[in-house]
């Protein structure tokens, strides 16, 4: 192989997002898993490199004692955490697919429909959490109004932010406003499908059905395959709706999350070393999470070059 | 079922779609025009009731909205101008260039993608408050801290809907510049950044979206009304007056305006670019 001569060109315009990505993403990280292996509270938090090196007892404490205040709470935020994560990625992606599907067809003011679409994800999350708490309101909110006085499906009123409502009452809105956007890159993915593969399976007789099974899933699947895991990352983190829907404050065992529950735990207990370790479980469990996903569908996505 | 009926009837659905899921909008809007008695005495609707225009008013009166109005434009355009800018440059190279490290560089991107920022917020509130501490550098409570945290966490996506940009763009084009007398970023300048502006327009309103919408480092970072920004405002706001939704509802919409005007204005190219970048991943 012929050596290539040194140009720094690319060098250098790499050089302002390296320095910022590792200013605000190594530097916290590398500090975070020395934080993780200290005794930090509030009496300790000043002077935290003075903070005595208590190695993994941390990680000790989290996984197998129950008594630290950030461990109360994580096993309903993991279980929550999970569950809507997989429903809100699986609900955004069967939507978006399935109105895509309907819009890749020609008809009058596809353009504006599409445009229109795409509105609620335009909407900040902050924004949507302060709605949809206002609509699921029991007395107040429109849901209730249309449920009960206007279309009579429900007898009496249900609280929908209490119980077990609470997280339907977390996951709609989330959907609502992630499928937009999978929608938006499905229509442009079916777009590039050849018009000649369908006209072919028509004549051999493949019914549309078929059509979509063989042709068109199998077309989308790289698109499905990152979409999914993006939508898994972003949900994981999940922290305006929810925060925002129940004012920042405990939203119960329901619709409790991890990021919500870890935020707040940290700075009403100062568990600083203990909030550091979870944060690096989580962490752990994601790259793990990405590796085996993008190993197992590691074909599907050479296709796609 | 003939061809034609069911085309009208698909035609049906997808409008009856887009109906469904404007709905809560409207409701906001709608919400954010009647009073407060309306509002609490059960929702129900009337066509006689009159358009409360002054909740607008009294929501800028009440908590001071235009403060963190302006507090939001000045961190979102700091950010969104920034971020652009390194996102592109940075696209640029991995697009084009093949250099000792570019693997590497791609991967350290990726990465920083699945492991958000947000997982290390305590870590980093440490960092921003020993700045201010120890090395007097002041980092909480300032817009500077903030932008310079936003750019960060938005620039990795951001470089990979750039990169789908340049990789559309002819090599050829560049290389015609060089042999006509243009140093490498001569024709980088000169040739692709005009033709690329479609692209990084839409990056600079994806970033935008992005930035407008920050509450989790927001909530963290700051502390006194001087320098937080709307998401921040609201969330106080929310805890402050619990029950006035019609309030609530005119500081949602009136948030929602610079978003809602930054798509409308970018939408062509938007759309086109956030289809081109992403599905390649």
């Amino acid at each position: 192989m012929r050596k290539k001569p040194f140009h720094a060109f690319p060098y250098l315009l790499l050089l302002p997002a390296i320095l910022m990505m590792l200013a605000v993403n190594l530097t916290p990280i590398l500090q975070g898993l020395y934080m993780s292996l200290l005794k930090l509270n509030q009496y300790t938090l000043n002077q935290f490199l003075d903070a005595p090196f208590i190695g993994l007892d941390n990680y000790r404490r989290i996984l197998f004692e129950g008594h630290s205040p950030i461990r109360a709470g994580l096993g309903f935020a993991l279980r929550n955490t999970l569950l809507y994560t997989l429903v809100v990625s699986i609900a955004a992606i069967v939507i978006g697919l399935a109105v895509a599907v309907l819009l890749n067809r020609d008809f009058p003011a596809k353009g504006v429909a599409r445009t229109l679409l795409l509105l609620p994800w335009i909407v900040p999350s902050y924004v949507v959490g302060s709605l949809w708490g206002f609509m699921w309101q029991r007395d107040v909110g429109i849901v209730n109004v249309v449920l009960v006085d206007y279309l009579h499906l429900l007898d009496e009123k249900p609280f929908w932010l209490l119980g077990a409502n609470s997280f339907w009452a977390i996951v709609i809105p989330t959907v609502w406003r992630a499928w937009p956007v999978m929608m938006l890159l499905f229509l442009a993915a079916l777009q590039a499908v050849p018009e000649d593969q369908y006209e072919a399976a028509t004549l051999d007789g493949v019914s549309k059905w078929g059509q979509f099974w063989h042709i068109t899933l199998p077309i989308l699947k790289p698109v499905i395959v990152i979409q999914f895991m993006f939508q898994f990352i972003d949900n994981v983190y999940s922290y305006n709706i929810v925060s925002m829907m129940f004012g920042g404050g405990y939203p119960g065992e329901w619709a409790d999350l991890l990021m919500p529950l870890l935020t707040r735990q940290s700075f009403s207990y100062w568990m600083f070393g203990q909030g550091a370790a979870v944060s690096f479980i989580m962490m752990t469990l994601m790259l793990i999470f990405v590796a085996v996903w993008m190993r197992s569908f590691k074909r599907s996505l050479a296709n796609d070059e | 079922m003939n061809k034609r009926k069911q085309n009208l009837l698909l035609n049906a659905l997808t409008w009856a779609v887009v109906l469904l899921s404007l709905l809560p909008i409207f409701w906001m809007v709608l919400s954010s025009l009647r009073s407060f008695g309306e509002i609490t005495e059960g929702a129900q609707l009337s066509s006689e009731q009159a358009l409360h225009w002054e909740n607008y008013r009294d929501m800028w009166l009440n908590v001071d909205f235009l403060n963190y109005f302006l507090n939001s434009l000045i961190v979102c355009g700091w950010t969104t101008l920034f971020a652009t800018m390194f996102a592109t440059f940075a696209a640029y190279a991995l697009a084009r260039f093949r250099f000792r490290g570019s693997d590497t560089a791609s991967i350290a991107i990726t990465v920083t993608q699945v492991i958000p920022g947000m997982l290390f917020f305590l870590p980093l509130y440490m960092l921003y408050k020993n700045m201010g501490e120890s090395w007097g550098i002041p980092m909480l409570n300032t817009y500077h801290g903030q932008i310079f945290l936003y750019v960060s966490l938005f620039t990795p996506a951001s470089i990979w809907i750039m990169r789908g940009f340049f990789m559309s763009i002819p090599r050829e084009l560049e290389d015609a510049a060089i042999i006509d007398g243009c140093s490498r970023f001569g024709a980088f300048v000169r040739i692709v950044l005009p033709i690329s502006a479609p692209g990084i327009i839409a990056t600079a309103t994806f970033i935008f979206l992005l930035a407008w919408d920050e509450l989790f480092f927001a909530w963290m970072l700051t502390s006194s009304a001087e320098v937080q920004t709307i998401p921040v405002g609201i969330r106080l706001f929310n805890g402050q007056f619990q029950h006035r939704y019609d309030l609530m509802m005119a500081a949602a919409t009136v948030s929602t305006l610079p978003v809602l005007l930054a798509f409308f204005a970018c939408q062509r190219f938007f759309i086109k670019g956030l289809a081109a970048g992403a599905v390649k991943g």
